[in-house]
């Protein structure tokens, strides 16, 4: 007599779990289809049409195959090919931001979160370093601009100390443009990355830790051992987001170079390229060619960056 | 219990709070935009309205300007008054890359859809793209609208607000002839004279121009501040525009010349490779700064020159302007009627206020240092030997630019010059440089076109 009924209660209670989990998830997945799904097969349908804008006057669309896929890997008069150009710029900034990035966020988690050195003034620390993300990247570049500019106070500075007796234009130069940029980039991410680290540093069990240094693991040993194999997931996670954001890297180099990508268009970013069409011609099928490919490129990179750093822990 | 009940509760408000804020973002359409986002000063006018203009018809109660800076706000503000009740609305974009013609493109595509108090009324044009907006439906027949009198206009300024039919869409309340100003101590110390007869005489062509340049650079100084400096000089003199009838982009020999004139300075160095309208090239008008010659109509010195004009830091007097090596205008304000407005008496009323309101237009000389587009009144400042403008020394300005406007055309003229003109300066800088070659510039430069024009042909 008893039996079924208490075989009952639990039942009921998963079906109405299941319908209060759906309902909590709900709301994503409806913003989603509205502002993620639908523009996403909206930018695939568009890429095959002919659609501008001359003046006042609409051209398009009309339908027109791959012929925008065919320009977009015509190679110019120099015989370069401008969107693995630009996908070749974007792929070097972000890698000159991201080492760096990562590197020195792994070594200040691991600093924060050990034990043994029981850093004081931690939440100081985290919040400056936290700092440079709080400003819109757009003003940040801008303020990077005004101060390496040729009349800017950095410039001044080398001329009155006598490190140079002419002005250096800081944006004339392949290097010193790219590496504003990755500066740029590495001082606003790192912090982010280190707490994201962090956390998942203080989500290892710390008995392991200790366990090993029992056994008489080095800091070295404990790091190779011990945290970094089971910080993988963040790792990657980590990784992958940054990588995404990295891909579509517009505004730090759009305002620095005041959206010419100097020089000779070598800090020219993907995005950057899709909205130079996007200005004036409000070309939407180039740009949504443009925007199928960078989708794939990302898929493609992030599904390296995976299997990458997942193969060592299966092996 | 209770208090799992209240936490679900709370987290589905605050999960819906969430997805509403999200769509809430996205439910302005542009001309919507305009509505909820008025510029500030604009109520400060509406106070002032006179007894004689009650306007009694029933018009639009918001009346929308677009602009790209506050240069004519300034005057507006100043000058017209606004009709009682009726609220003027500023939306300013900036220039730069487009930015102004993007945002005016959209409003004036959602025209024909807005509310009567988000819709363009009047928009302001330059002459570098004032041909996109006079030639298609997007602006009206002023003439219709009571605007009929141009007899004290310049001509020039007539043909650039009309179609192609000879309609006329808008008028300008300055008349734009440029000409060369330079610094007077500079100018003493290389030609041994600050007077401008005898500066024009020792400027009067390019072959002397360059020359004097080499004298400048040997004693110190720039010629200009920007290679792009002597550009509109070139720009306005071509003998064809910057596409044929078969959409081929076609560089004049005017334009080459400059091009060539650019590196040379460059490499000389009797200039600076940056924007004019950079803080580097800005930067050489404060008292110390060291170039001697700029170019520009009275808009230039007044309004683009404010580094000149700084009590502290600045050298105004220490200026005049002669007519240079060549004659050309540059820019110029345009207003245009916009097709769909639902104030078109007070449309009327602004555009007759600044082309023949004579009390006005003398203001604008007297008060703005303008040139204005009423030739009686700019006549009465250039005879009148007791009238100068501080900043050029005491020399009257009027005068020398009465004698200029005459010489003012307006032809060869496309949509695309704006864009055109900024991207070849840009890309060509950086041939100036030195950063890549002139192929590359000029591949660069033709990669510009191509994204922002997919009609023009390029080589």
């Amino acid at each position: 007599m008893d039996r079924p009924k208490k075989l009952s209660t639990p039942r009921r209670k998963s079906v109405s779990y299941a319908k209060w989990g759906y309902i909590f998830i709900a709301p994503f997945f409806i913003t989603y289809a509205i502002f993620h799904l639908t523009p996403q097969v909206l930018t695939i349908y568009n890429s095959f049409f002919e659609n501008y804008r001359e003046g006042l006057t609409q051209i398009g669309p009309d339908f027109v195959g791959l012929k925008n896929y065919i320009t977009l890997f015509t190679p110019d008069s120099n015989g370069s090919i401008d969107i693995l150009k630009y996908t070749g710029n974007t792929v070097a900034l972000w890698l000159g931001g991201a080492i760096p990035q990562i590197i020195i966020a792994l070594l200040l988690a691991i600093f924060f979160t050990s034990t043994r050195l029981k850093i004081k003034g931690q939440a100081f620390f985290k919040a400056v370093i936290y700092m440079p993300n709080l400003i819109m990247a757009s003003a940040f570049s801008m303020l990077f601009f005004t101060l390496f500019s040729n009349v800017g106070p950095v410039n001044q500075l080398i001329v009155q100390m006598g490190w140079s007796d002419h002005v250096i234009d800081f944006f004339a130069m392949k290097f010193t443009v790219r590496g504003l940029i990755c500066l740029m980039n590495f001082l606003m991410w790192f912090g982010n990355t280190t707490i994201l680290l962090m956390a998942g540093i203080m989500g290892i069990d710390q008995s392991l830790f200790e366990a090993a240094v029992m056994d008489g693991a080095k800091s070295i040993q404990v790091f190779f051992r011990v945290t970094l194999p089971l910080l993988m997931p963040i790792l990657i996670y980590t990784v992958i987001t940054a990588l995404i954001g990295g891909l579509q890297m517009f505004d730090v180099p759009q305002v620095l170079t005041n959206g010419l990508g100097t020089p000779n268009r070598s800090s020219t970013t993907l995005i950057m390229y899709l909205n130079n069409y996007l200005g004036a011609s409000k070309n939407y099928g180039m740009s949504g060619a443009i925007s199928v490919i960078i989708f794939i490129i990302t898929g493609a990179l992030s599904l390296v960056v995976f299997k990458f750093l997942t193969k060592p822990q299966d092996g | 219990m209770k208090a799992s009940k209240t936490k679900k509760v709370l987290s589905l408000i605050l999960a819906s709070a969430m997805s509403l804020a999200l769509l809430a973002g996205c439910g302005g359409t542009p001309a919507s935009n305009s509505g909820s986002n008025p510029t500030p000063n604009t109520s400060g006018s509406t106070g002032t309205s006179p007894a004689n203009d009650p306007a009694p018809l029933k018009e639009g109660k918001v009346f929308n300007i677009y602009a790209w800076n506050e240069e004519f706000k300034g005057f507006f503000e100043k000058y017209y008054k606004v009709p009682e009740g009726v609220t003027v609305n500023w939306i300013i974009t900036p220039n730069t890359e487009g930015a102004y013609q993007d945002k005016l493109d959209a409003a004036l595509m959602g025209q024909a859809g807005a509310a009567d108090d988000d819709k363009v009324d009047m928009f302001l044009a330059e002459a570098d793209y004032i041909l996109k907006y006079t030639n298609n439906g997007a602006t009206q027949d002023v003439t219709k609208l009571g605007v009929t009198d141009f007899s004290n206009t310049y001509p020039y300024t007539v043909q650039a607000a009309s179609d192609e039919n000879g309609v006329v869409k808008g008028v300008s309340f300055q008349c734009c002839p440029a000409g060369l100003i330079y610094r007077r101590s500079i100018a003493k110390d290389v030609l041994g004279t600050d007077d401008p007869a005898e500066v024009q005489a020792a400027l009067s062509d390019w072959d002397k121009f360059n020359a004097v340049a080499e004298q400048a650079a040997a004693k110190g100084y720039l010629m200009t501040a920007s290679e792009a400096a002597t550009y509109r000089v070139f720009s306005n003199n071509v003998s064809a525009p910057w596409v044929d009838a078969n959409n081929n982009l076609q560089i004049d020999a005017s334009i080459q010349t400059w091009m060539k004139q650019a590196k040379d300075f460059s490499d000389k160095g009797y200039t600076l490779d940056c924007d004019i309208w950079s803080d580097e090239c800005t930067a050489q008008m404060f008292a110390d700064g060291k170039a001697m010659c700029y170019f520009g109509p009275a808009w230039y010195f007044n309004f683009s020159m404010g580094n000149a004009q700084d009590p502290d830091k600045g050298c105004s007097g220490d200026w005049a302007i002669c007519e240079g090596p060549q004659a050309h205008f540059w820019g110029g304000t345009w207003l245009l009627a916009a097709s769909g407005s639902d104030n078109p008496t007070m449309l009327a009323d602004i555009m007759n206020t600044f082309i023949n309101d004579e009390e006005v237009c003398s203001m604008l000389v007297e008060k703005e240092a303008q040139f204005s587009n009423n030739q009686a009144v700019n006549a009465k400042y250039a005879n009148d030997p007791n009238f100068g403008n501080a900043f050029l020394g005491g020399q009257n300005d009027t005068a020398m630019f009465a004698e200029m406007a005459g010489n003012i055309k307006f032809e060869n003229q496309t949509v695309y010059d704006q864009l055109l003109n900024e991207g070849l300066q840009a890309n060509w800088r950086e041939y100036c440089k030195g950063t890549v070659t002139e192929e590359q510039a000029m591949s660069n430069f033709y990669k510009y076109i191509n994204e922002k024009y997919p009609r023009i042909v390029t080589p």
